[in-house]
């Protein structure tokens, strides 16, 4: 991929812009989806692509402009020339390809959101995700949150907290945990244990679950 | 449920030689004492929580009192099922968990007077254990079913939001959910990626042909297996024929072709 390859189309190739720089129409869109492809294949989450963003935003400006020349324009009521089909073609299928890139990252994000329990400050201190997060990433995860925060409130969280863990059905009301970061002091059935590293304590699973999730506290099974 | 019968029985054995009851009956004399005690320690009922089918009697009777009667928590598992399998929205159960949830706030009251009690006995500290632990496992259920309908919602956000048939079908807080999830969502696409494009690429409605449409709908054709619980109506299959299901006949077969039989309690996903 070369960076400056969407300006190529200024000059005599803007009247045929089937091909330019080496490239077909979608070629760009087609290196996006195969990221987030990969990025799924094999559960990583990988940067934001935001040179590829751009290079297709790009490529469809210039695939606008093309369109709009006057001469691939038909006479009134003759078929549209296929030049013309195509171009659209090509600006409807960048466009479908970028929403969703933007989309499987929304939904990546929102998984990881649900899997520490909706902790959204414990995802926005994570140097290692936070950087992979754009600006308007963490915009859209602040409303997200809000907005899972607002339906919790409507639930009555006291009867039924909708954050915890839906993976397996508890066997026990207690469970044995290992403490791997220090935590403070935590509000317990039994009162409150200050939590430090290296200690293990028997507590109830509900009052500690949200910390084995986010990865301060260990099971021992 | 199966397997908790089994750990009760276990329990069962190491409590009868703990709590030393003589008098009650041979077979299972602790598991009686529990359900007989259950009336009068305030508003401990297991049986309520645990009754198989036709044991208990209507309580939380819904209404149908044809063929057999399920408990509340039977009814919730079949509708969990039902919703984590389908690929459609199915319709809230609004008052089904409205009467788990006030069930479970005052079983947890109990528990909590019951701790408290400097009196309370051994053995009612024992059942404050069972109590609790089967108040999780519900609220796991319960929480499991909710948090599958949410990621149905958000994920048919924008849909829910134009069809209002759909909307029917979803609790007030939900429709609320949705709406904010669909316009999140639109901000998001708006100030990544449209906001840059022409203005006339500038939208999220478009209908190219040759193109699935953008908005993301259930998919209904999704093929789901299906478990009569009584005789059923014919019902046609996409390709013409019709199929009909006696009870207990279990079936792989399109949502769309169920659907009905399903919001009738005819038939249940597993």
């Amino acid at each position: 991929m070369s960076a400056n390859g969407g300006t190529a189309t200024h000059g005599p190739m803007a009247r045929v812009p089937i091909q330019y720089a080496g490239r077909q129409f979608g070629d760009l869109a087609t290196q996006l989806i195969l990221e987030f492809r990969r990025s799924t294949a094999t559960d990583i989450l990988l940067k934001y692509n935001d040179s590829l963003v751009r290079s297709i935003i790009r490529e469809q400006r210039d695939l606008e402009r093309a369109a709009a020349d006057p001469l691939l324009g038909a006479p009134e009521g003759t078929p549209p020339p296929p030049g013309l089909i195509i171009i659209h073609t090509a600006i409807n299928r960048n466009k479908r390809c970028l929403l969703a890139y933007h989309s499987h990252r929304v939904e990546r994000f929102s998984d990881m959101y649900w899997a520490v329990g909706g902790a959204l400050p414990h995802i926005l201190s994570t140097p290692d995700i936070r950087s992979k997060l754009s600006a308007h990433r963490v915009d859209y995860l602040r409303q997200y949150h809000d907005s899972v925060m607002e339906y919790r409130a409507d639930l009555g969280a006291n009867e039924l907290d909708i954050m915890a863990g839906i993976e397996r059905p508890i066997k026990d009301l207690n469970v044995l945990v290992k403490v791997v970061k220090d935590c403070g002091v935590i509000q317990t059935e039994l009162g409150s244990i200050d939590f430090k590293k290296g200690q293990r304590f028997m507590v109830r699973r509900a009052d500690i679950e949200h910390l084995i999730t986010q990865g301060y506290l260990e099971e021992i099974v | 449920m199966a397997d908790w019968d089994e750990e009760y029985d276990r329990t069962f054995g190491a409590g009868q030689s703990a709590v030393a009851s003589g008098s009650a009956a041979p077979a299972n004399p602790f598991l009686e004492r529990i359900r007989d005690a259950a009336r009068d320690v305030d508003d401990i009922d297991i049986d309520e929580l645990m009754a198989p089918a036709g044991v208990q009697a209507g309580v939380f009777d819904l209404g149908d009192s044809s063929a057999q009667r399920e408990s509340p928590i039977q009814q919730l598992i079949r509708h969990w099922m039902n919703e984590r399998h389908a690929p459609d929205i199915l319709p809230i159960q609004e008052q089904l968990l409205a009467s788990i949830l006030d069930h479970i706030r005052r079983q947890s009251e109990a528990v909590q007077l019951i701790r408290s009690d400097p009196g309370a006995s051994q053995e009612e500290h024992f059942r404050i254990v069972l109590v609790q632990t089967e108040i999780e496992r519900i609220k796991f259920i319960v929480r499991s079913y909710l948090r599958t309908r949410l990621f149905k919602i958000e994920k048919y956000a924008r849909y829910i939001v134009s069809n209002v048939d759909i909307q029917t079908r979803i609790s007030a807080s939900e429709r609320t959910y949705a709406s904010k999830q669909a316009r999140i969502l639109d901000n998001h696409f708006w100030v990544t990626v449209l906001q840059s494009l022409p203005e006339a690429q500038s939208h999220l409605d478009d209908t190219p042909i040759f193109m699935p449409p953008m908005v993301t709908e259930p998919d209904k054709s999704r093929a789901v297996f299906v478990h009569a619980l009584k005789q059923c109506p014919p019902v046609i299959l996409p390709d013409g024929s019709s199929l009909e299901m006696a009870k207990d006949h279990i079936s792989l077969v399109p949502f769309s072709a169920v659907e009905n039989l399903i919001l009738r309690e005819e038939v249940e996903l597993v």
